[in-house]
């Protein structure tokens, strides 16, 4: 901090970490997080088995003031790393902390103040005056620094007369690749609330599926798109229809015991209070061959970790590619006007042949690049992702 | 043996007998005729020795036995505690010493008025009429309040006093820092989640309740409670806080005393900025056990801690008191762990 050669990497101040967390939050479902600091901001993201990730972009202009001074390029080059482009590496600095903890740091703001939620009068030590720093909302500021390589990440909270410091460990990164999503050649794409998706997931999620199919196709000129959740206790399914009437229908079918009751109320009541609903349930919907109906099945748990995302997005983004690989991007709004975004990506299950003879006609896309996982894949789930991924 | 006193305070009283439960189950009472003691002792932890001045929560206090009017009791918190808790709306509440079956209790009776009105079907047409004195009339037509006596009975021991000789408040050397603290409350939601943070660490980890929470003060007005994981290490300072001064005429040796204790070489080390690295009086201690002492801070009292660095930390609660004169005070003897 002396010297100019001594200036951290980086120095980010914010004067809300309330915004911090509630992004971080969305992506809450693992121990570790790998964190990714560039010019334009920090990147945090966490993975599930290599079949999933989510990652949240904390832009830069979520900050205050942030200051990013790229580390010169390591001299000695790691041999033992199969990394190409060691300046690459250099540049962005890339490491993993416990997220877990970062989340719990960033909730004591707040904590300390036991006068937040009494009005001036009634607090125990009438400490603020009209020139004090509660006022010029200067007493919540949160301070995340990265001096060096391999350096703690500091977070520092100033709060009044209390000064929190956390110095996370930080890891050596262990995935370098992310989920492949091939953004040129999308098989599918639509656009809708999220607060919508979030209703559909969770009321699926009654039944405890284990496995959710995504259904997309053109219904006599119309789109229709569907999300249809298959497990031991039956199937249920929601769907999405743009009609001028929206209307989502929920069909128990080969229902065994306990069976999905058709609960689903269309998802313009779910967001009671809302205005009127806009004409269309799906902002947009584009299918690359609209005369063949899309259909690939995930893992109905990991979807549902992002849950916690669909339920603060505004909007969500659903993206295939022709490779099979859900992409979910959610848009936040953690201030008025600023928009920040969350992704999570999803790698398919291998289908079974005839898993559902009813539906078999429509298990047209994803048949090729699925047919040949299975050719490796001795039918495990989550094998059969991971080697989605190694054919890349 | 006698002992018979009406309980002014029963909130307070219920917020200290839950403190002190937190610590241990048994508590002994030492009654005499200036004073309540109520001691903790538990098996390890923190100790608590507490004098209350009696008004502090009785009242028309008697006690008489052949022993100066001493009486020492080994009382079982946690139903004394849900005795009182059943009292916190009544009118009045007794407590007293007796028997039954030639078993000791404490009888606590406890003085309800419940309001008919409040069972009505229109109770806010007779809240109106009230002040033109028509609940009078009420009342002399049977519709008035009603008074429910409950007593509860808590068994107790008579410990005598030889039993009781035997136990001596823990001696201590001078502290080398003493500071008054900020809000229990507000340390208590800081180190309950560092406590979280080490559980969460130690998940993960292989060093399971090996953490430790350490609480550090210097004579400069700084507090810092920090813990380490394999993770993280995270501590938060309170700046800005008061060193009280030491009274000449309290300090052995009066004021060569003063210009020897430790607090005045301490005063020498460390910064008001809390960023020096000297001048820490520091003790390691148990992260849930701080949290149940933290628990008095519900009484809302000026605390003061007295730190023997390395050795031993000692809280001093004051009890607010009307008069302002015999202040209660409960002591609290957390020993530190050795690192």
């Amino acid at each position: 901090m002396d010297d100019e050669d001594d200036a951290p990497i980086l120095t980010a101040v914010s004067s809300s970490a309330r915004q911090l967390y509630l992004l971080l939050r969305c992506i809450n479902f693992a121990e570790k997080a790998h964190v990714q600091i560039s010019e334009e901001g920090l990147k945090f993201s966490v993975d599930e088995a290599s079949v999933m990730e989510g990652s949240a972009f904390l832009d830069k202009s979520l900050f205050t003031s942030y200051t990013f001074r790229a580390p010169p390029p390591q001299r000695i080059e790691p041999t033992d790393s199969d990394e190409e482009e060691p300046s690459e590496l250099a540049s962005t600095p890339t490491f993993q902390i416990s997220l877990p903890s970062l989340l719990e740091t960033l909730q004591i703001f707040g904590l300390t103040d036991p006068n937040n939620s009494k009005p001036p009068w009634a607090r125990d030590n009438p400490t603020s005056t009209a020139f004090s720093n509660n006022v010029l909302g200067m007493n919540n500021l949160c301070r995340i620094s990265y001096d060096s390589l391999g350096s703690p990440l500091a977070v520092v909270l100033t709060e009044s007369t209390i000064r929190t410091t956390c110095n996370l460990t930080t890891y050596e990164p262990a995935f370098a690749d992310e989920i492949p999503f091939d953004r040129q050649s999308l098989a599918f794409k639509t656009i809708m609330r999220g607060s919508w998706l979030f209703d559909a997931i969770s009321e699926l999620a009654s039944t405890n599926p284990e496995s959710l199919t995504l259904v997309a196709r053109m219904a006599h000129g119309k789109p229709y798109f569907a999300l249809s959740a298959n497990g031991p206790l039956g199937s249920a399914r929601v769907e999405f229809n743009n009609n001028p009437t929206p209307t989502t229908a929920s069909t128990a079918t080969q229902a065994t015991r306990a069976p999905p009751n058709p609960r689903a109320t269309t998802p313009s009541t779910n967001t009671n209070g809302d205005p009127p609903p806009p004409t269309n349930l799906l902002e947009t919907f584009q299918l690359s061959t609209p005369s063949v109906p899309l259909r690939s099945t995930y893992k109905f748990a990991l979807v549902q970790k992002a849950a916690r995302a669909m339920s603060v997005a505004t909007k969500v983004s659903i993206r295939r590619d022709v490779q099979g690989v859900l992409s979910l991007q959610f848009m936040i709004e953690v201030e008025s006007g600023k928009v920040s975004f969350v992704d999570f990506r999803f790698v398919p299950l291998v289908e079974e042949e005839d898993e559902e003879g009813r539906e078999g006609e429509e298990t047209m896309m994803g048949v090729r690049e699925e047919g040949e996982g299975r050719d490796r894949g001795s039918g495990s789930r989550s094998e059969s992702g991971t080697e989605d991924e190694d054919m890349r | 043996m006698r002992f018979k006193a009406s309980i002014q305070n029963i909130n307070t009283f219920t917020k200290l007998t839950a403190s002190l439960n937190s610590l241990g189950p048994l508590a002994w009472v030492k009654l005499s005729d200036d004073q309540v003691c109520f001691t903790i002792i538990p098996e390890q932890g923190t100790q608590v020795w507490a004098v209350l001045s009696i008004d502090t929560i009785f009242e028309t206090y008697t006690v008489q036995s052949a022993a100066n009017n001493v009486i020492n009791l080994e009382v079982p918190l946690t139903s004394l505690n849900r005795a009182l808790k059943s009292a916190l709306n009544a009118t009045s509440a007794q407590i007293r010493l007796t028997k039954k079956d030639n078993m000791p209790l404490l009888a606590l009776t406890i003085a309800t008025t419940s309001s008919s009105n409040s069972y009505a079907a229109f109770p806010t047409a007779a809240a109106n009429n009230n002040e033109d004195g028509m609940d009078n009339l009420d009342a002399s037509f049977g519709g008035g309040a009603r008074e429910t006596i409950v007593t509860q009975e808590i068994p107790v021991r008579v410990l005598g006093p030889d039993t009781v000789a035997g136990l001596h408040e823990p001696q201590c050397r001078e502290p080398d820092v003493h500071i008054i603290l900020p809000p229990l409350m507000q340390l208590k939601s800081i180190s309950d989640r560092f406590t979280k943070l080490a559980l969460a660490g130690a998940k993960s980890g292989t060093t399971a309740s090996r953490s430790r929470l350490e609480v550090a003060a210097n004579m400069h007005g700084c507090l810092k409670m920090s813990i380490k994981t394999d993770a993280m290490s995270i501590s938060s300072v309170w700046t800005d806080l008061n060193n009280p001064e030491l009274d000449p005429s309290q300090v052995a040796g009066g004021d060569i005393g003063i210009a020897e204790h430790p607090s005045t070489r301490m005063k020498q080390l460390g910064s008001a900025d809390g960023r020096s690295e000297e001048g820490w009086a520091s003790v390691r201690i148990d992260g849930r056990d701080w949290g149940k002492v933290m628990s008095v801070g519900r009484l809302g009292g000026r605390v003061i801690a007295c730190f023997c660095h390395e050795h031993a930390l000692i809280l001093y609660v004051y009890l607010p008191s009307d008069n302002g004169e015999d202040e209660s005070v409960l002591t609290y003897y957390v020993s530190s762990y050795s690192a």
